[in-house]
This record gives structure tokens, sequence and C-alpha cells, in this order.
């Protein structure tokens, strides 16, 4: 959509870029508080473990962390009690997977049990937060308010059967009971986590090259934002460049993608502008084609992308809210750890732990604001949400970028008389995935997994917890249910 | 419009883009344009839905669901699966897309408020390639799908009523 308001040069109205910004940014509330806790969460915590903590402990331990008022000890053992049923039950088979009692776990009882106690509050939270998005949008997780030129929400304050003050209040509400747990729960588990695998800060760097796209546009024409975005080489926050506007041509130029080690036929390397995608599987052949993801770059080199590298350029751009979530992580860390954790530490799998959650609490700071902003405006007597568009009859370019919860979007098409002549994605996980590029180097994935040190190499949950730490974006469909319980995914260490 | 807070759920699950993957929902939409349910039965397109599907499942007293299923067997079979039967528990995964009914159904035994009453109507798909219509092999079997819908109901004490037939 984007790209094509962006081809036609189209403004959007200010209600419409708050209404949108209000959805993206509870969106990504809500992928960041899932993944974390229901991805991302079990591979370094072991509930099993929890059933051994002391209810007390756990619940003196939590609230010496945070102001959090469900750390209760009554609250803690009747979660223990829960979970002893759970395990218990056996039939569940949970051993089988190698997950939990992994030798590489080794969180002390009460910490697991905290979590645990958490990972089943997140449930209700990452409801509420969903709330926001689907009021505004209709439904989620594929809403149904955007269009061309604006949003389809009908904004009338006394109006039932519109968006009015009383469903505005009611997402405030949701927005506020969402950010205490985000702050009092959520950062605090992230940062005991990385303390207590402190030396995880040292695996999973991968690729340091960071791309990330502004977001929040407070203008009509896309020249101003809210959260700040560009690109920093070789993790030196000296050589960060601003992306500054949706028509900025350092960014339009920069992207590429290759196809010399991708199932499509030929072998080149070309702007989304000029690409094609036409399948073409040959079979493993490890120095040759073996993946079905494009290798995309950026002025020619691999970036990674994702909630590290927006945290990065948002912190070396000087966004204040970042920096103070990622100094207050950071001296949390280094309070559990005893011992001073830097900024050094981001890169790794750790650090994009720990910047998915930091970039939790910046986006529910955001909805705040976006929601104050769209009110005022409301306020001034401003309902406007669309600007109908109107298609030239000869050929026009556009791209379009977001920054989504796993790292930058963009979407690029070429339209021909109002009709679309080429369209290409080049989506995060793409960027992540990427198999060799055009000059062999590696993806962000494949570089992050060298040297990872596995505990016992017939159950790798090291490379899990790495793989998971990017929060990929696959195989959104299968939902098959296994008579056997079977898993879909098999991960081997070659 | 529920006037009453429903109790029992009736959930349609499957990706509809994926030829046999959305006999579920397919077959759940097919009982509800035949049948009607009393009113605190709910009747849910439930996709390919994964944590958003708890609120249909948590605290209900019985959840009937129909899915394709892997049961190992020639295309078309059916079969159903219940209570301890159903495989409840967090799957290996490599993205956060892969949370499927095994982990929401282990999620809501973790937090303590599983129905009583719990089961998959399956069917062992033949295709699972990308398009919007399921294999004749496979919609072929809808009559006894929703037989086998019915059916339980009745062994549940829920009535539904044929609606009148249509021209």
């Amino acid at each position: 959509m984007r790209s094509v308001e962006n081809a036609l040069q189209l403004e959007i109205p200010l209600n419409a870029q708050y209404i949108r910004n209000l959805i993206m940014a509870a969106h990504g509330v809500h992928d960041h508080i899932v993944h974390f806790y229901h991805l991302a969460a079990l591979d370094w915590v072991d509930i099993v473990s929890a059933l051994k903590a002391d209810p007390k402990k756990a619940s003196a331990l939590g609230e010496s962390l945070s102001n959090w008022d469900q750390n209760s000890a009554k609250h803690m053992k009747e979660v223990q009690d829960r979970l002893g049923t759970f395990v218990k039950s056996g039939q569940l088979g949970i051993y089988a997977n190698g997950y939990w009692g992994h030798p590489a776990m080794k969180l002390p009882p009460e910490v697991n049990l905290l979590a645990a106690a958490h990972y089943l509050q997140a449930l209700h939270y990452q409801r509420r937060i969903n709330m926001v998005v689907s009021i505004l949008g209709s439904k989620t997780p594929n809403i149904q308010n955007l269009a061309v030129g604006g949003v389809a929400n009908a904004i009338n304050p006394d109006n039932q059967s519109a968006l009015n003050m009383e469903r505005l209040y009611y997402i405030k509400t949701l927005i506020d009971e969402v950010q205490s747990f985000v702050r009092n729960a959520m950062l605090v588990d992230v940062a005991a986590v990385a303390a207590l695998y402190a030396d995880w800060t040292g695996h999973g760097k991968g690729v340091t090259n960071y791309l990330s796209a502004p977001d929040m546009p407070m203008d009509t024409k896309g020249t101003a934002f809210a959260l700040p975005g560009g690109y920093i080489e070789n993790g030196d926050f000296a050589t960060f460049k601003p992306i500054k506007s949706f028509n900025d041509e350092y960014f339009k130029n920069g992207v590429k993608e290759s196809i010399k080690h991708s199932w499509y036929k030929g072998d080149w390397n070309k702007h989304p502008f000029e690409e094609t995608t036409d399948p073409n599987h040959t079979g493993m052949q490890y120095d040759g084609k073996y993946s079905w993801v494009k290798a995309p770059t950026f002025n020619g080199k691999p970036a990674q992308v994702g909630p590290l590298a927006n945290v990065l350029c948002m912190y070396a751009a000087g966004h204040a809210g970042t920096k103070k979530y990622v100094t207050d992580m950071l001296n949390t860390i280094s309070a559990v750890a005893k011992t001073k954790v830097g900024p050094a530490a981001l890169h790794s799998t750790i650090g994009r732990i720990g910047a998915r959650a930091v970039r939790c609490a910046v986006l529910l700071d955001e909805c705040t604001n976006q929601w104050n902003a769209l009110v005022a405006n409301i306020g001034k007597g401003d309902v406007k949400t669309f600007n109908a568009p109107k298609f030239p009859s000869g050929e026009i370019r556009g791209v379009g970028f977001h920054e989504a919860p796993r790292g930058i979007l963009s979407h690029w098409a070429v339209i021909d008389g109002g009709k679309i002549k080429n369209y290409q994605c080049v989506v995060p996980s793409t960027w992540n995935a990427a198999p060799r590029n055009g000059s062999d180097q590696p993806g962000p994935y494949e570089a992050s997994l060298v040297g990872t040190p596995l505990a016992d190499p017939e159950k790798p949950l090291e490379v899990l917890r790495t793989v998971h730490s990017f929060d990929p974006c696959l195989a959104c469909a299968v939902h098959l249910v296994d008579a056997k319980g079977r898993d879909i995914i098999t991960v081997k260490a070659l | 419009m529920h006037l009453k807070e429903p109790t029992i759920s009736i959930i349609g699950l499957g990706n509809i883009l994926m030829t046999d993957e959305g006999v579920g929902v397919h077959a759940v939409n097919e009982f509800e344009r035949r049948y009607t349910v009393p009113e605190h039965v709910e009747i849910v397109d439930g996709g390919a839905a994964g944590l958003d599907l708890i609120p249909f499942i948590e605290g209900r007293e019985k959840v009937l669901m129909v899915d394709a299923v892997n049961f190992d067997q020639d295309p078309g079979y059916i079969g159903e699966l219940e209570n301890d039967a159903i495989p409840a528990r967090i799957t290996q995964k490599a993205s956060m897309h892969h949370l499927g009914l095994m982990d929401v159904l282990c999620i809501v035994r973790m937090s303590g408020n599983i129905p009583k009453e719990l089961c998959i109507i399956g069917i062992q798909p033949k295709s699972l390639e990308l398009g919007l219509d399921m294999t004749p092999e496979i919609w072929d079997k809808k009559d006894i799908l929703i037989e086998r819908i019915v059916s339980k109901l009745k062994e549940w004490n829920i009535p539904c009523a044929l609606r009148s037939p249509q021209k």
C-alpha cells in the first residue's frame, strides 16, 4: 500500500497515519510478547525445574526486582500446583523433545517459576494488546481497514457506529494495562534471563551490518517519523546513516537481491524494480543453489534486520526512550550478573532477545504518543481519514517500507496505466535467512550459527536458541494435527 | 449474537488456501448451513489461528473440533481423538507461526482450564497443495463428517435441528 502511495506521491491524512501507527505499534507489542514468552522463553526456562522452587522465595525475588502486583507467594504456589498437575499427567510426552531437563538449562528453580507464572499471565496481555489491533483494524492478524490513500475508519466522536470516544478510551485502557505488564514483568524477566545466561552474549553475533526503517510518520508526506531508522556498518555507531523519508534515495538505490544460491531461474543480482521470480527447484547443492530465499544486500553487503537492528539505529540516532530502556536493561543485567555488561553485548543471541523487549517498551510508549496525537487532532475538528488515489496513464514506480516486528519490510511496485506490472517484496526474514549472496557472503542466520557450542549434539537446543532469537517467519500456513503428536520441524546437527 | 455466554464450541480448523488442509473449516460451515444449534453453542471458524483460539477453548465445558489429521491412513479416513488421546504438548518449532493446536491445548492444560470434553473429528487429507478447492475424494466425505458432528452432539445431549430445506 505504501509502495502504491509512494508511486502516486499521495499524501495521507493525519488521522489515517495515527490510526495506522497505533495498529503497527500494538501489533509489534503483541508479536514481541508472544515471541519472548511463548516461543523463545522455553529455550531458556525449564518448567520442570520450577516444580522444585520455593514459592515464597520466588515471590520475594519477583518483588525485589519490580513492583509487579502479580508476584505474590499465593499466586506462585497456585502456578506451581497447576504445573505439577500438568507435568504429572505424563501422557504429554514433554520430555521426549529434549527441551526440558536439557544440560544447557541453568536458571535457578525460583527464576523458572517466576518466568512460568509470567508465561501464563502473558497469555492474557497478548490478547489485550491484540484487541487494539482488532478494534481499529476490524480483525487480526489480517486487518481490513487499510486503503491506498488512508484508512476505512469513519471517525465520529458521538456516533456509536463509528470510531468514537468510548472506543478510543477503551483502547487507552488496554494500552495502559499492557504497559504495566511489559515494564514490570517482561523487561525484568528478559534482563534476568540475559544476566543468568551472560555467556550467550558471546554467541550468535553473525552479521553486524544493521538495517532498519524509520516508521510512525507524523506528517502527511512521510518526511517526519517518531521512530528513526537507518544503516549501521560493522556494528559501529559512528557509521550510522539515517533514512529520512519515504522518498529517500539512499534506501531506494541501496537494495538489491541475488539468486546465485536460490532456486530461481538464472544467476543475477538485481534491483527489486527489475527483478523476476521464476521458481526453479534444482535440489540441494551445497555449493550451488540451496534455498528458496533470495539474498538481499544493502550497498552490496548482507545486513541483519529486526528489533536489534532497529534498537541500535534508534540508539545511534539519539532516540530518548530507546536510550533509556537500553541503559536500564544493561544496568539490571549488570546488577544480576554482578559484572559490568555494556552495549557491545548486544551483538549476540541474547542481544536480539533483549533488544526485542526494549523495542516492545518503546512501542508501548509510542502507542500512547500516537493515541494522544490522534485524540488531539480529532479534538481540532479534523475527522478526515482518506484521500482518493488517481492513477495516471503511464508507468510509475514506488517503494513502501515499514519497520515490522521482524525488521524492515519493503514492497516495490511498478504500475502501468493503473495496473501492476511488477511487484516484489523484500521481507525481514529474507534478509536474515538469506543464503550466501552474489559474492558468497553468508546471511545473518548462517553467520550467527558458526561457533555455537552444543552440550548434546543429538539435541541441538543451542541452535534453536539462536534461530529463535531472530523470530523467524516461516511456513505460516500448515497447522495439520498429527495423531501421534510428532514434530513438524526437526533440527539435525550435521 | 449470543445472549447467553456460550459453554460449548464447535471449531472448524485449517487453512482454506491449501486444499484439504481447510476441510475442517468447510465441514463446520456446511454443518452450520444445514443445522441450527442452541444458544449456548458457538460455531467458530478457527482458520489457522494459534493463540487466538484460546478464548474459544479455555473454560468451555465441551469443545468439538473438526480438522485435517495425519492418522497414517489412506486419504479420506475419518477418525476421532478424545481428551487425553489428543496430543497436547509444546512442539519443537522454528517459528512462532508454528504455534499450532497441540501447543494451544498444552497451554490451556497448563493454565488449568481444559474443557471436560474435548473431541477432534479428523480426516486424513489427500492434498496440502496451494489451492481453494478441496480434492473431490475428501469433499465427498462431507455428509459423513456432518453426521459425525451431529452424533457427537447427540452423545453430549446437545440438540441440533435441520434447517428447512433450501430451494
